[in-house]
């Protein structure tokens, strides 16, 4: 099953919720932006016909005008609208930060109990994400059943990322030494754009992910593909490839279930060919794309981890088909 | 938080609390001693009652007894800054002066009026009474507790005098009454800093609170945890007082720029002394 | 004239002044070299600004080009992040702070009938920490990298292990060498408010922008010792193996964050508070008016003083700080809307009813509300928590703070520029020019930054150094992207106008606006010591009064009477360097606190401090608290040699205190515990280290103090020289207070 990379359907996905989290904070900004809207005409209004009424046409020869002081009345006068203003904002967003933000931060545990939880960890630059509930790794995709709800589990491996759906649900930083929880959830299914929203370092901008929504049997057919081991080659050129992955190091820093590697330096691979994009973000997956990544990774996202292996045209044939065959 | 947490608490009410006998004690007291001479502002002491009323017969007194520190934070505050300050406002100025000129009494006005000393009692409180063990003290102890109480009271008498000081001579100069509330406030931000972001537990009684209560089960059931409830008491020490500084510095820059003159003459000889050193 | 400002004057020795004479040029120079007038020393500041404002233009401009196509490779991503962190930096360190600095050092004197600050040649050394600071700032070009981390350089990508070249260690050394400059500056400035007013001008009176520069002052003098304090731990985290930032050993990525915005907040008002002053001065006098509701404009000032260090963490409301933090700060923030609204309504209120006269100054300061409004109400929509975890770290945020920042603070400059260069230099700016610069500037201003919130609702993240190319996104950033060309036009047309103008204006004689204030009682440019008469100071527009006489202000609106009080400007500035020394120090012990309580791990087992021995030198130290006040009494009683003594035995004292400090250190040292082993050590030696370095300070100001004593030049005459010294001493010996007890006796844990 290939989740090919559909183009994530929002252009103004601040603006197109599609869960109850996000659908609950843009109606609050709605509301907020028509209270701005309203002052803003006030202000920009009553300056607008104060300089239009009262320009000086004389060249400054006129008439003195009326030397006025202030008056107490009216600056309170002119405060209560302004006071009634703030304490509503304060009590809808309250209202809001209770509902949306309710995941206890040191008590993972008390409070509502998930249907699921995801673990998700920044690395420069890439997001792990893990399924402690079915033994999932991942990189760079997260998947959902949809109209559930799930806590995600945030935390770093090295510096501050920020862990941003606009779709689905807030923004939440992820800090190392420091573990943070919220809900997210997606109402319908679909593919929804994620970036990473804090300076990171060199290649920050190639931090993106995408969220992937599943009606119940799709999700359960994902799960299914994903529990398992992907086949391994028993032959030809994705054979000669995994040979090239285990001995030239690339298996020291990405792992794949079924063939090795311990350390999460770089995205795990176990499931690749599945994914939708290389590079967070840089290419489609494709075969074409992961030949260019391939034979110059620095070219296209610099400073990241991965460098140029300098594969000559068959041995990265070999690794790209072996790549593929990661189903 | 539930439904079911707030019915809980909504039976709360010591409506038969001795303290109505406190609070009416008090409102005769204050009517006996200032009959014939009450103005206006005496309406403030109302809000003092009500500060008793909150303190002792809300929901919030019996919460404050071992179950949620937030609620002991609240009636320390109310106790410490809202009963003292409506007080001090509600105190008729004529009869107040004519007191506070016999000659013995005098030096009790200007004690108080010496703001060091309110600036410290006022600040000491609030920390020395977070000092984990006396915190826990206070509340297994409850002469300990009426002593605690009562100190907040006096203090807070004593902190505000120098603002709020019914006669105009012993009231700091402006410049150096907002400079008394904006160290203040500094100290109980850093307290309340403390509090929120202290890994311990400043009053242990709240975090393991003797077993037993259904009440505290339901409310941690809610999901307020004690930690959470040591952040809340810990951002209530923090921001309420400080915009209650802020709103008394605003109240000292409206008289400033007044221009009252006498509050300006008083000011301006403190002002002259210090500049003549 | 003004007794106090002439004494003041005199006590600085006669700091050479320089006339305006002709020179040769190598002399011209050397003149504004060592100048220490206020004058050109505000001039000086001004034109570096200037000189950075190109630099850090020309860097917003590179990134975009970058950014105008998407997946453009006109610059690396690596070059991209120090463009966007060097931006950041220059705007706020070495243009928006100078150049308001440097108005006020211009104007503040002269709008208070002072012939110069109170401290002249600490003026003039203020300043030169600029340069110097900007030189080792872009020296780092020259060097590895620039910094690269953003202006914030948020922890941990700040420390060695994620930015292990030089670049951030220039930038924290440039930032800490202005940060002393800002902060002597500020004390200068709030001293000169209070202590050179001329006889009439009470604090209720003087000028609103020297009131606004007298609260930025106190907001300087608060607000950037966080910065120092958090810069000073980052520094040690980088060079002396300490773990502050580093929660790979333990440190913490947040505290870091909370001490940057601790001075972050306050560093936004630091920004916007004089141009707000600049348009309380344009409006009035553009629409013939007083301003509308002088206090409430004033003391709204006080209130967002207050409220600006209470609101820091509204810029982490996406890290999680749990719901009540988040919601008091929200409301903190919130707050803060009201008492700028009164401005806004006051400003407003100011033109109504006035007769307007539509000079390019006037139309910068209407331009400034109604694009200061809008910054303003996304500001509000960031108070609202929710949209915050929707938007911030987004192209809408940058909209947001450019929107306060350009059309708050950048047109107030212009407005202000346009205003008083007739003062400064006796000709007027061309209003032709002025006005193509304002249309280039406006149009410009809001094509790039308008479409900017458009970015953050398509998700644009901040900081991206490139991008795919999304729907819509490649036009917007192209738009965006001219926007930046026509405000560096703009930018082009303003300077031609300064140049141009400077020779060929015409000429602007005293006062070209029908200004009140009293800057435009003297000529144009006003001569070395400011004023040659004063006009009678009875409101707060005395040269109003003066030209209408029949309209004066005191006969129709009261204000407070001057009662001449002028503190001593010693004690007061000793007072304000206290005060900014204490904000370092709580955030040290904060700091201390933070990694030792708990299971943080600051110390495992039992503390290694001898706690009695440390006691007994406690004693010492407070014991010479005591001997200086028994000196003090002395030189007061005219007691020569007692004075000599007792201040020999506090000499003394702080020696054998700091013996005790060396005793200490060298036993932990040769127990293996040094600033690296752990957060305790790191705490520990950090916070008793700059302790020592006070008291070491201290000592050496009390020696010099001896010195002069010795040779007869401190005597009972100027004990309140000494007085004013012993702020500092008695300062040093109450932190030892609080160290001790948190430290030693671990009162807090």
């Amino acid at each position: 099953m290939v989740w090919l990379a559909e183009s994530a359907s929002s252009v103004y996905p601040v603006f197109d919720p599609a869960s109850p989290f996000a659908e609950a904070i843009y109606s609050l900004f709605l509301k907020v932006l028509a209270i701005s809207a309203v002052i803003f005409l006030i202000v920009a209004g009553l300056i607008t016909v104060a300089v239009i009424r009262f320009r000086d046409k004389t060249g400054g020869n006129g008439e003195v005008p009326k030397q006025d002081f202030g008056s107490h009345k009216q600056e309170i006068f002119w405060l209560v609208g302004p006071v009634i203003i703030v304490v509503w904002l304060a009590a809808i967003s309250a209202k809001l930060v209770f509902t949306v933000n309710a995941v206890p931060q040191a008590h993972p545990d008390a409070g509502e109990q998930p249907d699921e939880e995801i673990e998700v960890r920044g690395h420069q630059w890439f997001w792990e994400v893990k399924y402690p509930g079915h033994g999932i790794v991942s990189a760079n995709e997260v998947h959902l059943p949809v109209g559930k709800k799930i806590r995600i589990k945030l935390t770093s491996e090295d510096v501050i990322h920020s862990f941003w759906v606009p779709q689905l649900t807030r923004k939440m930083d992820a800090i190392p030494g420091r573990d943070n929880y919220f809900w997210i959830g997606a109402s319908k299914p679909g593919v929804y754009q994620g970036r990473c929203t804090e300076f990171c370092g060199m290649v920050h901008a190639w931090m993106n992910f995408k969220v992937y929504a599943h009606d119940e049997a799709e999700w359960e057919e994902w799960i299914a593909a994903h529990t398992k081991d992907p086949e391994l080659p028993t032959g030809g050129l994705a054979a000669a490839g995994q040979k090239i992955f285990e001995t030239a190091t690339c298996i020291d820093c990405h792992m794949i279930s079924g063939v090795g590697g311990t350390t999460m330096i770089a995205p795990d691979l176990t499931h690749f060919s599945s994914r939708g994009e290389i590079g967070g973000g840089v290419f489609v997956n494709n075969r074409e794309n992961l030949e260019k990544w391939l034979s110059d990774p620095q070219k296209w996202k610099p400073g990241c981890k991965m460098p140029n292996f300098k594969l000559d045209p068959e041995e990265l044939q070999q690794v790209v088909a072996f790549l593929e065959s990661l189903k | 938080m539930t439904g079911e947490l707030i019915n809980e608490i909504s039976v709360l009410w010591s409506w038969l609390s001795p303290a109505w006998l406190l609070i009416g004690a008090c409102l005769a007291a204050y009517l006996v001693a200032f009959w014939g001479g009450l103005e206006t502002r005496s309406w403030w002491f109302a809000g003092s009652l009500a500060g008793l009323f909150v303190a002792y017969v809300s929901p919030v007194y019996a919460l404050a007894d071992g179950v949620m520190f937030t609620a002991h934070m609240i009636q320390h505050l109310v106790l410490l800054l809202i009963v003292p300050l409506c007080f001090l406002l509600s105190l008729p100025r004529a009869r107040m002066a004519e007191w506070l000129a016999r000659p013995k009494v005098e030096p009790l006005g200007r004690l108080l009026s010496f703001a060091p000393v309110g600036w410290a009692l006022g600040l000491s409180v609030m920390w020395v009474w977070h000092v984990p063990t006396l915190c826990t003290a206070s509340l297994q102890s409850s002469w300990l507790g009426v002593f605690q109480d009562v100190t907040f009271v006096v203090a807070g008498l004593a902190f505000w005098w120098p603002v709020f000081s019914p006669v105009k001579a012993q009231r700091l100069a402006p410049a150096s009454a907002a400079l008394y509330l904006f160290t203040a406030c500094v100290g109980c931000t850093l307290l309340g800093i403390y509090l929120t972001f202290t890994p311990i537990s400043v009053c242990p009684v709240f975090a393991r609170p003797a077993a037993g209560t259904g009440l505290l089960e339901a409310v941690r059931a809610g999901g307020f945890s004690a930690g959470m409830d040591q952040r809340l008491g810990g951002l209530l020490m923090w921001v309420p007082p400080c915009v209650l500084y802020a709103g008394a510095i605003v109240a000292v820059c409206r008289r400033w720029y007044a221009g009252d003159e006498e509050a300006a003459a008083t000011g301006e000889s403190l002002e002259a002394s210090e500049s003549v050193k | 004239m003004n007794g106090e400002a002439t004494d003041s004057i005199e006590q600085d020795g006669g700091a050479p002044k320089d006339g305006a004479t002709a020179e040769a040029p190598m002399g011209k120079i050397l003149s504004w070299v060592t100048t220490v007038d206020h004058k050109r020393v505000g001039i000086m500041y001004i034109l570096t600004a200037v000189f950075f404002l190109v630099i850090g233009g020309c860097e917003a401009l590179l990134m975009r080009i970058q950014l105008a196509f998407p997946e453009n490779d006109f610059i690396s991503p690596a070059f991209f992040n120090q463009m966007f962190t060097m931006h950041g930096t220059t705007m706020v360190f070495l243009v928006g702070m100078p150049v308001l600095i440097g108005f006020a050092n211009y104007f503040v004197p002269l709008q208070i009938g002072a012939k110069d600050v109170a401290f002249p040649r600490l003026n003039a050394m203020s300043f030169w920490m600029l340069p110097f600071g900007g030189f080792l700032l872009y020296y780092s070009f020259m060097t590895s990298t620039a910094p690269d981390a953003g202006w914030f350089s948020y922890a941990p990508l700040s420390t060695k292990p994620y930015t292990s070249l030089g670049g951030v260690d220039y930038w924290i050394l440039a930032l800490l060498v202005m940060g002393i400059g800002s902060v002597a500056g500020a004390i200068n400035m709030a001293v000169t408010v209070l202590c050179l007013r001329a006889p009439g001008m009470s604090l209720q009176r003087v000028p609103l922008f020297t009131w606004m520069a007298f609260i930025t002052a106190l907001l300087t003098i608060l607000a950037l010792p966080a910065l120092n304090s958090a810069l000073a731990m980052l520094f040690i985290d980088r060079w002396l193996g300490a773990a502050f930032f580093e929660p790979a050993r333990g440190g913490s990525a947040l505290l870091w964050q909370h001490f940057f915005w601790i001075f972050g907040h306050p560093e936004v008002y630091i920004l916007v508070l004089p141009a707000f002053g600049m348009i309380s001065e344009v409006i009035p006098v553009f629409s013939r008016k007083p301003i509308y509701g002088y206090s409430f404009v004033a003391g709204s000032t006080v209130v967002i003083f207050l409220l600006s260090y209470g609101v820091w963490a509204h810029h982490m409301f996406a890290v999680g700080l749990g719901m009540f933090a988040d919601i008091f700060f929200a409301i903190g923030t919130l707050l803060i809307a009201l008492p700028t609204g009164v401005k806004v309504f006051n400003w407003t209120a100011t033109m109504w009813g006035g007769s307007i006269q539509l000079k390019v100054s006037m139309l910068f300061a209407i331009a400034f509300l109604i694009e200061f409004v809008l910054g303003g109400l996304t500001g509000v929509m960031f108070a609202a928590v929710p949209v915050d975890w929707q938007l911030t770290d987004t192209y809408f945020v940058v909209g947001h703070f450019h929107f306060v920042l350009i059309g708050g603070t950048v047109f107030g400059l212009f407005a202000a520029t346009y205003y008083w260069f007739p003062k400064m230099t006796g000709r007027m700016l061309s209003e032709g020019l002025g006005k193509l610069q304002f249309v280039l500037w406006v149009v410009g201003f809001n094509l790039t930054f308008m479409l900017h919130h458009f970015l953050g609702v398509m998700g644009m993240p901040r900081r991206v150094y490139t991008y795919s190319d999304e729907p819509g996104w490649a036009l917007l950033n192209g738009l965006s992207s001219l926007g930046a060309v026509l405000m560096a036009l703009g930018t082009l047309v303003f300077v031609w106008n300064l140049w141009i103008s400077k020779r060929k204006g015409k000429v602007a004689g005293n006062n070209p606006w029908g200004g009140f204030t009293l800057e435009w009682a003297t000529t144009s440019p006003p001569p070395v010591e400011n004023f040659t008469e004063l006009p009678e100071i009875k409101s707060r527009r005395p040269v109003w009064d003066r030209d209408h006489p029949e309209l004066a202000d005191w006969k129709s609106a009261k204000t407070p009477e001057d009662k001449g009080w002028r503190p001593f400007k010693g004690k007061m500035a000793i007072s304000a360097f206290v005060a900014s020394e204490v904000v370092f120090f709580v955030l040290l012990l904060v700091s201390f606190v933070v990694f030792n309580s708990g299971d943080r791990g600051g110390l495992d087992g039992p503390s290694p401090l001898n706690v009695p021995r440390t006691g007994v030198f406690t004693f010492i130290l407070l014991a010479s608290s005591v001997t200086f006040w028994f000196a003090e009494r002395a030189l007061r009683g005219g007691n020569q040699g007692g004075f000599l003594r007792w201040l020999l035995i506090t000499i003394v004292l702080g020696l054998v205190f700091l013996g005790g400090q060396a005793i200490e250190y060298a036993g932990l040292i040769q127990s293996g515990i040094t600033i690296h082993s752990n957060l305790f050590a790191s705490t520990f030696f950090t916070v008793t280290g700059f302790h020592g370095f006070h008291v070491f300070g201290g000592i050496v100001a009390l020696t010099i103090l001896f010195i002069l004593g010795r040779k007869g030049d401190l005597t009972q005459k100027r004990s309140k020289v000494f007085s004013a010294a012993g702020i500092y001493w008695h300062f040093v010996d109450v932190v030892w207070i609080f160290v001790f007890a948190i430290i030693y006796l671990r009162v807090l844990q």
